[in-house]
């Protein structure tokens, strides 16, 4: 662990470094403008798109004033649809908890999962002896670069064909032009492979609807799908505040999601509530049909509950992590990922880096970078308000650090 | 892990400042009054111009830069005021050298700014007076998170006004007008001051004076709306308003602008100056491909900051503070006593 002098130092010296680096500022002004173009599109095909984000504004500040409530309910749902619930406190635990369940030995495919970044699951599992697969395209090549990601919704925006073309050849042993639809198609014979191979799949989770004990995943390669539905196992990583009471509820922020992130519509959205199951045969319910035998969920504290207890930074728990603060932020906009913690980015990621593992630590040189401008605040969907939030953390660190 | 957190070295320099001499940069008070020599603005009254000691800090800020752009990042010594002394001896800098040549140089023209802004208020009939020993907001501190300091400093600033008999508080500067409009309020029981950004009062009495405005030659100008003004305040229109009643002056608008505007970088100046460069030098590129021949901006930060990337980068682009703008385009008197 390093020095928190040497944290700051590191960090720095990385931001500077990104900011620097070409295929950094060329990914980020390319995904920059697509999303703009995307996102004025959508808005203009749906205008009840600022209406419905008040709404899910409300639907979050109620669901975290609620928290442990819901968590029951959740919980309590999902048991009786087949699946088997755990809690963890802590990042540690949770990779208890999984490695438990996983064992080694096994093949792992896994869908694109905030959570798994924040506790660290594909070091874990491979630590265990564990093939493991990440099978988001993005996320694919973030893991043949061994580095974190750079966006909530495009983790590799700054990694060029070319850049692909030579993690692919390395990977294969074989030549591989810098030809894009060569590369998706090649990643694609690759994965699908893996799926069919895989003992587990791994999910995280866009947004839970408590009623029903419903994991709603928001997605458009396809890759969640198949690897939640193909392997016998899957392993559902949710973060608490990711809970809403009604699958009402879920479905407008993940409409809100979407529509934020640039997309009119995914191409595919999934509502997990429990592992496959078949009752055709004399009525007798029968877990385990052509889908998954086994659905495990594991709900991962790790900080959030003393979050949502926070009178101020609270707020930041609403985040529903589209990723448009980050497009419009002036810092984000040079140092893409960089302008974050190993998982969070930007000022609200600063907060949710200091009480989800990384520690004031951690967070202190990311909450002195922001420029506290507000201009994240405009576009957010819920109206975050980081200059505020970013304030009170910096307090926070300095009455810690005199403490 | 509480003994073990490390902030940024500037904040304990702040922190020390600010103990000690109620500045955080370490500003006394006739640093920050000196402006107003001669112009007999009263110095009791109900309504004050509010400088909130901002233009005068720029020139601070850029001598202590000097400092930490040497010093290695982080370097222990720069931890307090002695050992930024100590440094900069190290570094062979002459601090008091570096302190006096640039407050020298800069401070003439900051003081030339804050002296056509009241001057201006006179010149439109608003009755104003000027706190003799006007107090820092705190902006800084409660900028920073050092909120112990900024609690202690907002009730001296209160307790001066009550004495003071102020109900109104025209403040010059975003930062200040934020401070006292949105921040105060949290930190203070019953904060009843009407608080108005000057831009607002100055649009204000411009629309009922009735009087035009003019500049002696034509100039192309596009506007730096600042990120508090534009945002927070939600004050987009008004310096617009003033500046589009102004003869000869052609107003091009910059791609982000009102509540869309970028960050002249300023706020991690002393964090992180290069970023903080890197950020303005971005701004001054947009703001140049208007075509403008100057940017007006209405604070002292983005100012400062936006001007010393204008220099960094060779951009031959003026950057003008709006006072000035207004104040020319009145019609040019010598503002020296």
């Amino acid at each position: 662990m390093l020095k928190p002098k040497l944290i700051f130092e590191k960090y720095y010296s990385e931001l500077l470094h990104s900011i620097h680096d070409r295929d950094v500022s060329l990914g980020l002004s390319r995904s920059i403008s697509t999303n703009r173009q995307n996102r004025a599109l959508v808005m203009q095909r749906f205008p009840d798109t600022a209406e419905l984000a008040n709404e899910v504004k409300r639907i979050r500040e109620e669901s975290i004033d609620h928290l442990d409530e819901l968590i029951q309910v959740a919980q309590a749902r999902l048991q009786e649809n087949g699946a088997r619930v755990y809690y963890s406190d802590s990042a540690n635990n949770a990779l208890r908890i999984i490695g438990e369940i996983i064992g080694s030995g096994k093949v792992v495919v896994s869908g694109k999962t905030l959570v798994g970044e924040e506790v660290g699951l594909r070091k874990h599992l491979e630590g265990l002896g564990n093939e493991f697969w990440e099978t988001d395209v993005a996320q694919f090549i973030q893991q043949l670069r061994e580095e974190k990601p750079m966006h909530y919704v495009f983790p590799a925006l700054h990694v060029t064909r070319e850049e692909v073309a030579k993690l692919l050849t390395n990977l294969l042993g074989r030549e591989i032009p810098s030809d894009i639809l060569v590369e998706v198609r090649t990643i694609r014979e690759f994965l699908r492979d893996k799926y069919f191979k895989a003992d587990i799949g791994i999910s995280g989770c866009n947004v839970l609807a408590a009623d029903t004990g419903s994991i709603v995943l928001i997605e458009n390669e396809g890759n969640i799908r198949m690897s939640t539905n193909v392997p016998p196992v899957h392993i559902a990583l949710v973060g608490i505040e990711k809970i809403v009471p009604t699958l009402q509820d879920a479905f407008k922020v993940a409409q809100v999601t979407w529509r934020y992130a640039g997309f009119t519509i995914p191409l595919y959205l999934s509502i997990v509530s429990g592992p496959s199951g078949t009752a055709d045969i004399e009525n007798t319910l029968i877990q385990g049909s052509s889908g998954p035998v086994e659905l495990h969920v594991i709900f991962l504290d790790n900080g959030r509950r003393v979050l949502a207890k926070d009178p101020i930074l609270r707020e930041a728990l609403y985040c529903i992590k589209c990723g448009t603060c980050l497009f419009e932020c002036p810092i984000f906009q040079m140092a893409a990922g960089y302008f974050g913690g190993h998982a969070y980015f930007g000022g609200v990621g600063s907060i949710l880096t200091a009480y989800m593992g990384g520690g004031l630590k951690e967070a202190a040189p990311i909450a002195y970078t922001c420029l506290r401008c507000g201009l994240c605040t405009e576009v957010c969907p819920l109206s975050i308000d980081t200059s505020k939030l970013i304030a009170e953390l910096r307090h926070r660190i300095v009455d810690t650090a005199r403490s | 892990m509480s003994d073990k957190l490390y902030t940024p070295p500037v904040l304990q320099i702040i922190s020390e400042n600010t103990s000690k001499r109620g500045n955080p940069l370490g500003l006394v008070s006739k640093d920050c009054t000196a402006w107003s020599k001669g112009l007999q603005i009263p110095n009791k009254g109900k309504t004050i111009l509010y400088t909130g000691c901002e233009y005068q800090m720029t020139s601070q800020i850029q001598s202590l830069l000097e400092i930490l752009k040497k010093a290695k990042f982080g370097d222990a010594a720069l931890s307090t005021l002695k050992g930024l002394q100590l440094l900069a001896g190290r570094l062979g800098v002459d601090l008091m050298k570096t302190y006096t040549r640039v407050v020298g140089e800069d401070s003439k023209s900051y003081n030339r700014i804050l002296r056509k802004a009241a001057l201006t208020l006179r010149r439109l009939g608003v009755d104003f007076s000027y706190l003799d020993g006007e107090l820092y907001s705190g902006a800084l501190l409660y900028e920073y998170g050092l909120f112990e300091q900024f609690r202690k400093q907002a009730e001296r600033v209160v307790s001066q006004l009550k004495e003071a008999g102020v109900s109104k508080i025209i403040a010059l500067t975003p930062h200040s007008a934020e401070i006292f409009q949105q921040v105060y309020p949290q930190f203070i029981d019953n904060f009843d001051f009407e608080v108005s950004p000057y831009v607002c009062t100055v649009a204000e009495a411009l629309r009922k004076s009735g009087k035009e405005l003019s500049l002696p030659k034509p100039l192309i100008l596009t506007l730096h709306d600042p990120c508090h003004l534009a945002r927070s305040l939600k004050v987009t229109e008004e310096p617009r308003e003033v500046l589009q009643t102004i003869e000869h002056l052609e107003l091009r608008e910059v791609v982000s602008n009102r509540e869309s505007t970028i960050c002249c970088g300023a706020p991690c100046e002393i964090i992180y100056p290069e970023l903080s460069e890197i950020v303005a030098s971005k701004r001054v590129e947009e703001l140049s491909a208007t075509g403008a021949e100057a940017a007006v901006t209405l604070c002292p930060f983005c100012h400062s900051n936006l001007s010393k990337a204008v220099n960094l980068f060779g951009k031959a682009l003026t950057i003008i503070d709006f006072i000035e703008i207004v104040y020319q385009a009145w019609g040019e008197e010598d503002v020296e006593a």
